[in-house]
């Protein structure tokens, strides 16, 4: 573990965001998200189900799964300071912050778009267009 | 003064908003059951026509593709044609005569929420523990618990059908025949200088904007407080009544600006309840704005309605919380920073 970063993991000592760890993590989940949706895509073939059917459902999940992040990721951007303040000012505070919810909402796009791309892969690995 | 650089960046901030509500919109109607181009077609057509309506409507086509026409035709504001609710018309037609009606009621009911929150809520920080304040928070507390659902009816109840004081439902008495110009009736009348016509449409309008201003209002007024109470304390405030000022001049004059900052963010934020209130509060009392709209959209599957009402509703709230950030970079200038 590099002792020059924060607790926060991708934010080097000296302020400047570490792009390459942070890159590094996205690409993980979209790998994972790409692994998942290419094999929802084949075990819906496996089951019986036709290829359009699969590749429809794995691609609208993935699309579901990006767009619930985008707009998580924009909305924490957007009104997570406000959000912050008002658990202050309400008394509710919990330990939900807008810098994790943003470092969530980008790694989960990551999976989105990985499931997105797998599912295309693999329904024109399998002639399905 | 605002840096355009702020405002630039705010706006740039909308891209992701709508894209991550059209993706999101698009999936969830292509994982609800039923097929589009039956509902066009209707239960009885043939199953030669239905393909050759799928085949029009780009249906066959993968669906990384429609995806792709999507999101194209999106960002051109087209949202298609309607299915079902006004078979052939373009949405956007259909959302121009509707959005005026659910944001009269929107914005009559955040007045209303601002008018009575914010007063209240100063009330009950400079009397704290008084009967007042305590009056006031039981009030905010029960308006922050009661669903639309319920308040919308009792409200008819009591106003309506009790005290027959006002209508239960509708825009404007029949008798008036307005003719749209802004599609805002309240602001229709007064251009028109139809003064009858603006009364009869600001008593339609109250009962409704009433119902979804009073969780607003609540909100509102329990931040006020607790953000006044924390100004109050502050050093600042001492020296200046130690100065001599009198305290309503402090409250004013000092607090008050620093204490709208964190209500000025709920604000916004509410908005957006606001807008989610606004499809039951238009089904309650049958106005025909983009919130019934898109209830019966979605009951009889007319996606491309579903798809441009909600796409609406994104861009609103996103625009007013825009403002709300730069109101509220106006009253700390440091967040800019």
């Amino acid at each position: 573990m590099d002792d020059r970063r924060t607790e926060s993991g991708d934010r080097p000592a000296d302020g400047r965001p570490d792009w390459r760890r942070r890159a590094r993590r996205v690409g993980r989940a979209a790998g994972l998200g790409f692994a998942a949706g290419a094999l929802a895509v084949g075990g819906f073939v496996a089951a019986g189900e036709t290829v359009r059917f699969a590749s429809d459902t794995v691609f609208a999940v993935g699309a579901l799964i990006l767009g619930f992040a985008v707009l998580g990721w924009s909305g924490s951007v957007f009104a997570g300071r406000g959000i912050e303040n008002a658990q202050e000012h309400l008394d509710v505070s919990s330990n939900w912050s807008e810098a994790d919810s943003r470092r969530a909402m980008t790694l989960l796009a990551g999976v989105g778009v990985g499931g997105m791309v797998g599912s295309v892969l693999a329904t024109l690995a399998l002639g399905g267009v | 003064m605002i840096s355009k650089r702020f405002v630039i960046k705010r706006l740039l901030l909308l891209i992701p908003v709508l894209f991550g509500v059209a993706t999101f919109v698009f999936a969830i109607l292509h994982l609800a059951p039923g097929d589009p181009a039956r509902v066009i077609a209707g239960q009885r057509a043939s199953e030669e026509f239905v393909r050759q309506i799928r085949t029009e409507l780009g249906l066959n086509d993968p669906i990384w593709v429609q995806y792709g026409r999507f999101l194209v035709e999106a960002v051109q504001l087209d949202f298609g044609r309607s299915y079902q609710i006004q078979k052939g018309t373009p949405v956007t037609e259909v959302l121009r005569y509707k959005l005026p009606v659910t944001l009269e009621m929107a914005i009559y009911g955040q007045l209303l929420g601002i008018l009575f929150g914010i007063p209240l809520g100063l009330l009950g920080a400079v009397k704290q523990d008084s009967v007042s304040d305590h009056l006031t928070r039981i009030g905010a507390l029960t308006g922050i618990s009661v669903p639309i659902y319920w308040s919308g009816p009792l409200v008819i109840l009591l106003f309506a059908q009790v005290l027959n004081l006002l209508p239960a439902s509708g825009r404007i008495a029949s008798r008036f025949d307005i003719q749209p110009i802004t599609g805002i009736i309240t602001l229709d009348t007064l251009i028109q200088g139809n003064f009858a016509a603006f009364q009869s449409a600001a008593a339609h309008l109250l009962l409704p904007s009433m119902v979804i201003g009073i969780y607003s209002m609540a909100l509102i007024s329990r931040m006020m407080r607790s953000s006044m109470l924390e100004v109050i304390r502050q050093d600042y405030m001492r020296t200046a009544r130690a100065k001599g000022q009198g305290s309503k001049i402090t409250v004013m004059k000092h607090g008050f600006r620093n204490a709208m900052i964190p209500v000025v963010t709920v604000i916004g934020i509410q908005f957006g309840t606001l807008l989610g209130g606004a499809v039951l509060t238009e089904t309650v009392f049958g106005i025909a704005g983009i919130g019934s709209l898109l209830v019966s959209a979605i009951q009889v599957g007319d996606y491309p309605i579903v798809q441009g009402t909600v796409l609406t509703f994104a861009f609103l709230f996103t625009l007013v919380n825009l403002g709300v950030d730069i109101t509220y970079s106006y009253l700390d200038p440091r967040i800019e920073q």
